[in-house]
């Protein structure tokens, strides 16, 4: 499906035609998260999303990015990246290699050492390849609290011109900036300036409701009623007291696993059999298992 | 809003309103606001400054009630857990406020008790005029802690082959590159990680503590604080405030237990439950400062400090008990605990703290 232009841009008309749009494509997106979407296109502005691991984040990107028919492009963020990993770089075996046969004089004499530098010795990164792409491109940041603050910084600046100078080649502006969307996990708080430039969006655990339909739609052969009670279950263990608490990416194996198993609702028994899947950790196995009783109540 | 004749100053009010209940709302967002409000129908005024106004957890909590009390109701959405959670009301327990501290300073022109003494002296025997004095004695301990390996790369002069460099260098050799040149990680700093038995217990120690947790919040943004009693708290923002008494007298009453206990197996569990609180455990040096007497289950308490210890790259506890030489760790809590541990300090006077410094920085990854 591809969604019609809004504002001289691909898009959408209103929140409402957001939500629709990705349900089709099997990702429920609740009311907050649709208007949020909607308006960080319609404003062009990048989206800051926050929430718990397995939320459906990184998700969001996915699905805004098939959509719009646009690439998705990832850059993943993790301690002490910086620019030659997220921009650019240069290839210098090849550099090198160009030099020598500019000795051996194997290439005209007219081309010359000023185009060891030219384009087709820079090596692009994600960012780079999202300001070439433009409007053409989703660009998702996934995790930036793991990234140091000078990588924010660095990356402030090129969400706010979506331009980047590079010395021997001159300045690459994206034509039409592509949509932007920057996941983190809050291990740290990001800075003011650069939540500033952003929509926000807090994603929470889903409701029941919302979660049993997740698990229909992503998980076809779950019958309406297991999926039901795998989302019961889920949340409860949400409110209690675990390391690693259950995802809707849990929630989806574990009800997928059951309806392998031909599992038609969710007793004690098929719980501890199948609690692998949606439990992860090994302090919370043992809490779990001491309380299964109450889990499928 | 229909109702209002003017329906943007109705937004700009709504904004001081978010103002003044101590979010961070600029002219910017205002004006935000208003394109995204301008954006969507009436009925999704909320998530227009949800968008807009409230970046993370605990603004949107406040959006939700300045909200609420601006245009009546919010749309059916449990609140996201704040990062640390707040403690409602003051209790008893923690003798520390802003006032007493500001009282206690505004006696000491001057001060008869040489710093050396006061370096010597227990925390829990400090009157509260050396107590003000601690702050700048604090601050210049030196803290640093043990380095690790990072990804980052510089220039050295062995290491790895610098591609780069070499590159630049072999232009002036007519392309060959006779000069090598090399590059290696550099090495950072770990994080510091405060965990603050608030106990009552341990309420003689627990100003000096706090004030000791404010030095090394200011010294470092990246490094964390929680207190303890039965329940978490993270304190780290309270402390980063410039006025440690202002610091301390918050983080104080965010983390102040009425129960006054100690449930140190359980406090780690809730650090430990955390995703966001994993990553800031994880390779960090770890400081607990505690008496050990736990009132929850020894074996809880042993099973946690075991994680903990796997999560981090260093473990100290410090006890202030530990002043008395002939003190053992019998308490059952901390000898469950002590396996776990790299390094069992007092930590009950400036001395012992500026050793334990010394020691931290004497480490190396």
């Amino acid at each position: 499906m591809r969604a019609f232009s809004y504002d001289g841009r691909v898009g959408f008309g209103s929140a409402d035609e957001v939500e629709r749009a990705f349900a089709g494509e099997s990702y429920l997106a609740d009311r907050g998260l649709a208007t949020a979407l909607y308006l960080a296109l319609a404003m062009r502005r990048p989206l800051l999303l926050e929430g718990e691991a397995g939320v459906g984040k990184t998700e969001v990107a996915k699905t805004l990015a098939r959509l719009l028919d646009a690439e998705l492009v990832r850059l993943q963020c993790y301690e002490g990246i910086d620019a030659a990993q997220a921009l650019y770089e240069w290839d210098y075996a090849k550099q090198l290699l160009y030099a020598r046969l500019l000795q051996e004089g194997e290439l005209e004499p007219d081309r010359r050492l000023a185009e060891l530098h030219g384009p087709e010795f820079l090596l692009e990164r994600p960012l780079l390849h999202a300001l070439r792409a433009g409007a053409g491109a989703v660009l998702l940041i996934d995790e930036l609290d793991r990234a140091d603050d000078e990588f924010e910084a660095f990356l402030l600046e090129l969400l706010s011109d979506f331009a980047v100078t590079i010395p021997e080649i001159g300045t690459i502006a994206a034509a039409e900036p592509p949509a932007v969307i920057v996941t983190s996990n809050r291990t740290r708080e990001l800075h003011d300036a650069l939540k500033r430039r952003c929509l926000y969006h807090w994603i929470d655990f889903p409701d029941v409701e919302r979660e049993a339909a997740i698990v229909r739609l992503r998980a076809p052969g779950v019958s309406e009623r297991l999926a039901r009670s795998v989302a019961e279950a889920v949340a409860r263990l949400r409110e209690w007291e675990l390391a690693k608490r259950p995802g809707a990416a849990e929630a989806i194996d574990w009800a997928a696993a059951l309806a392998l198993l031909g599992v038609a609702t969710l007793d004690e028994e098929t719980a501890r059999a199948t609690l692998g899947w949606v439990v992860k950790n090994e302090d919370d196995l043992r809490v779990v298992h001491a309380r299964l009783d109450e889990l499928v109540a | 809003m229909s109702s209002s004749p003017d329906p943007l100053a109705q937004l700009v009010a709504f904004g001081h309103a978010l103002r003044r209940e101590g979010l961070a709302v600029g002219t910017g967002a205002v004006v935000e606001f208003a394109r995204a409000a301008a954006l969507l129908p009436a009925a999704d005024l909320y998530w227009a400054g949800r968008a807009t106004l409230a970046p993370g957890p605990a603004e949107i909590e406040r959006y939700d009630r300045v909200f609420r009390a601006f245009f009546g109701s919010v749309p059916g959405q449990r609140a996201p857990a704040p990062l640390g959670r707040r403690a409602g009301e003051r209790g008893p327990g923690l003798g520390m406020t802003a006032a007493e501290g500001r009282e206690a300073s505004k006696g000491t022109a001057f001060l008869a008790s040489p710093v050396e003494v006061l370096r010597r002296t227990s925390f829990g025997h400090l009157s509260e005029e050396e107590l003000a004095r601690l702050p700048e004695l604090v601050a210049r301990l030196r803290l640093s802690p043990p380095l690790r390996r990072s990804r980052r790369r510089r220039a050295a002069r062995d290491g790895e082959l610098d591609l780069r460099r070499t590159l630049r260098r072999s232009f002036r050799t007519g392309g060959e590159p006779a000069e090598l040149r090399f590059r290696a990680r550099t090495r950072k700093p770990r994080r510091l990680v405060l965990l603050l038995d608030v106990s009552r217990s341990m309420a003689p120690f627990s100003r000096a503590l706090l004030l000791f947790a404010h030095a090394a919040m200011r010294a470092d943004a990246r490094w964390e604080a929680f207190c303890f009693g039965t329940r978490l708290t993270r304190v780290s923002a309270a402390l980063r405030d410039a006025d440690p008494e202002r610091a301390v007298a918050e983080a104080a009453e965010a983390a102040v237990d009425r129960d006054g206990g100690t449930r140190i197996g359980e406090s780690l569990g809730q650090l430990l439950a955390r995703r966001e609180h994993l990553s800031v455990l994880r390779g960090a040096v770890v400081v607990i400062c505690s008496d050990g007497l736990e009132r929850g289950d020894p074996e809880l308490l042993g099973r946690r400090m075991a994680r903990l210890a796997r999560l981090a790259a260093h473990v100290v506890w410090l006890n202030p008990l530990k002043e008395d030489p002939r003190y053992e760790p019998l308490a059952r809590g901390m000898r469950a605990a002590l396996p776990f541990v790299d390094d069992f300090a007092s930590g009950h006077d400036l001395a012992s703290l500026t050793a334990l410094a010394d020691r931290l920085a004497a480490l190396r990854a």
